[in-house]
């Protein structure tokens, strides 16, 4: 984990509206900031509207107002495939990966991004990061297993070396081991100055990696802290995380 | 019965399994069956015949025979001018109809009705340009030579074959071992992720569009080549464009192209063994069968 790097947000959003129906807004009117280095977790209930928000930041859901700035620059209504040339990467929850190629190939198609001379620098410096992927390149990513799975979805994000890191819920669908893994992995990454933002329901094990926590509650941020601030703050647990601290219960 | 029927379906085949390619990339890219694919093979055969046409009026010399072959040098230049053209074609349509419906969201029904009203559309302009009367771009006899085994080909059938067969290894290279292949492969399997990994999904449909398109103009340039040219050609490939589309597997090229020399072959074997008039009917009763049996098709995967 990584202290916050200088004061100007890397990434932003100013009274961020959006949603698929213009009438029906997910997110609704969310001002959140990342700044350089640092490990943000969003948290909330289910429907809170984390993932539509991150989502919206990668391009995928329409914003109906509000902006979203990277490195200082308007990048509301710029579409996704141009977002990873500006250094935002995004890991979706599922189908995060292309089952139908090789692992080779879906690092080769992130690399395409890239001047041709440092692709394949690139995919070899991945492949020593994930040697689990490098002993099988020509393996076809629909074999393999979910952790592997987040680990090519993970290491195809970091092919174009992004200033932000968004994952959308890495730890869905895997063995709590398989989650310690990925996690170390995610907090190995932001160890190395990537900015991470992660999406996640696994409250705990999210709040003892990050640096600081955003907590949604129905589409609006509701709190944030310092995440290990919020893991002992036993009312956020307990309203906003549905989780009951054991040590200090909650009184009504 | 007569083993030429296999030369016979090997012929119709590969134009069927050309024309297929474009079906099955379009299919799986943007996820809804065009039947206006068949007009590109009628307009591609039509842009061929006026381009190659104004070469032979502008350069008498191009309208020499070349070598044993039935037409001058004027036929594949303007093949390769038509290719773009019928390209062209395919990217006005797109720009025209199925791009702002993609862009409402349509329902996949709605771009179905859509290629419908397309097919009419542009059938309908080639006849009031062209007149329902058949054209040749060639009218020299050629006698076809014996291959041995009571097989019997012109130089110009087996011309076709070898075009088709170049033309499929190409374009199975272009996707397998280029980034534009590669990414066509992605935005087949998954546009949003395509998108967020930096794929421009747009360019990768116009390339698609480009790509099926052409590959059918050649198509209809072979068929009007061994057989002749009309407004309905089109038409007539259509359900066998689709029943080797769907019979190779969605989105396969080598399985496009196998199975439409599969019906190709069942078409001929057809004409030997219950009469001519069975013929039109056996593409639709592979594309039943197969749908009933094994709906992902030979190469494709389960849903």
């Amino acid at each position: 984990m990584t202290a916050a790097g200088s004061n100007s947000p890397v990434l932003s959003t100013q009274a961020l509206v959006a949603g698929y129906e213009r009438d029906l807004p997910i997110v609704r009117g969310v001002d959140f900031s990342v700044q350089t280095g640092d490990f943000v977790v969003l948290l909330g209930p289910n429907g809170a509207g984390k993932s539509t928000l991150v989502k919206t930041i990668a391009g995928l859901v329409p914003v109906h107002s509000g902006t979203v700035l990277l490195g200082g620059a308007d990048i509301t209504a710029m579409p996704s495939h141009e977002k990873i040339r500006h250094g935002l990467a995004f890991v979706p929850q599922t189908e995060n990966i292309f089952a139908t190629l090789t692992i080779h190939e879906n690092l080769q198609i992130a690399a395409n991004v890239l001047p041709k001379e440092r692709r394949n620098d690139r995919i070899g410096a991945l492949y020593a990061m994930f040697p689990d992927l490098g002993s099988r390149p020509s393996h076809r990513a629909g074999q393999l297993s979910g952790g592997q799975r987040q680990m090519l979805a993970v290491a195809r994000a970091l092919v174009v070396e992004p200033s932000v890191l968004i994952l959308d819920e890495p730890s869905a669908g895997l063995s709590p081991k398989i989650v310690s893994e990925v996690f170390d992995r995610i907090a190995a990454i932001n160890d190395a100055g990537v900015t991470t933002v992660l999406v996640e329901q696994n409250v705990k094990a999210a709040l003892a990696i990050a640096d600081r926590a955003v907590i949604l509650v129905e589409g609006l941020v509701a709190h944030e802290g310092v995440a290990s601030q919020l893991a002992d703050d036993p009312i956020v647990a307990e309203l906003y995380l549905g989780v009951r601290h054991t040590k200090n219960p909650v009184s009504s | 019965m007569n083993p030429q029927a296999l030369m016979d379906g090997l012929i119709t085949g590969s134009m069927i399994g050309l024309g297929a390619i474009g079906v099955t990339l379009t299919y799986s890219i943007l996820r809804f069956a065009n039947f206006a694919h068949g007009e590109f093979v009628a307009w591609g055969a039509y842009l061929a015949l006026v381009v190659s046409g104004a070469l032979g009026y502008l350069s008498g010399s191009l309208l020499t025979p070349i070598g044993p072959f039935s037409f001058g040098w004027s036929l594949p230049m303007a093949a390769v001018i038509a290719a773009a053209l019928t390209a062209g074609l395919a990217l006005l349509v797109d720009a025209v109809l199925f791009g702002p419906l993609r862009e409402r969201r349509s329902a996949v029904i709605i771009l179905v009705m859509a290629s419908f009203g397309a097919a009419l559309t542009l059938r309908n302009l080639l006849e009031f340009i062209f007149t329902s009367q058949p054209a040749y771009y060639t009218k020299a006899l050629q006698i076809a030579f014996p291959l041995g085994g009571g097989l019997r080909a012109t130089p110009d059938q087996l011309l076709t074959l070898g075009v088709a067969a170049v033309l499929v290894a190409s374009v199975h290279i272009l996707l397998t071992r280029t980034a534009i292949g590669r990414s066509m492969r992605a935005v087949s399997e998954n546009q949003q992720l395509s998108g967020v990994v930096g794929i421009d999904v747009r360019k990768v449909i116009r390339m698609v569009w480009m790509l099926g398109a052409g590959l059918a103009c050649i198509a209809g340039v072979m068929a009007g080549l061994l057989v002749q040219i009309r407004p309905q050609m089109g038409l007539d490939l259509l359900l066998p464009l689709f029943a080797a589309a769907i019979l190779g597997g969605i989105g396969s090229v080598p399985g496009a192209m196998l199975a439409g020399l599969i019906v190709g072959l069942a078409e001929a074997l057809a004409v030997q063994l219950i009469g001519a008039e069975w013929r039109s009917a056996i593409a639709f009763v592979i594309l039943v069968m197969i749908l009933l049996l094994r709906p992902q098709g030979l190469f494709g995967r389960p849903e």
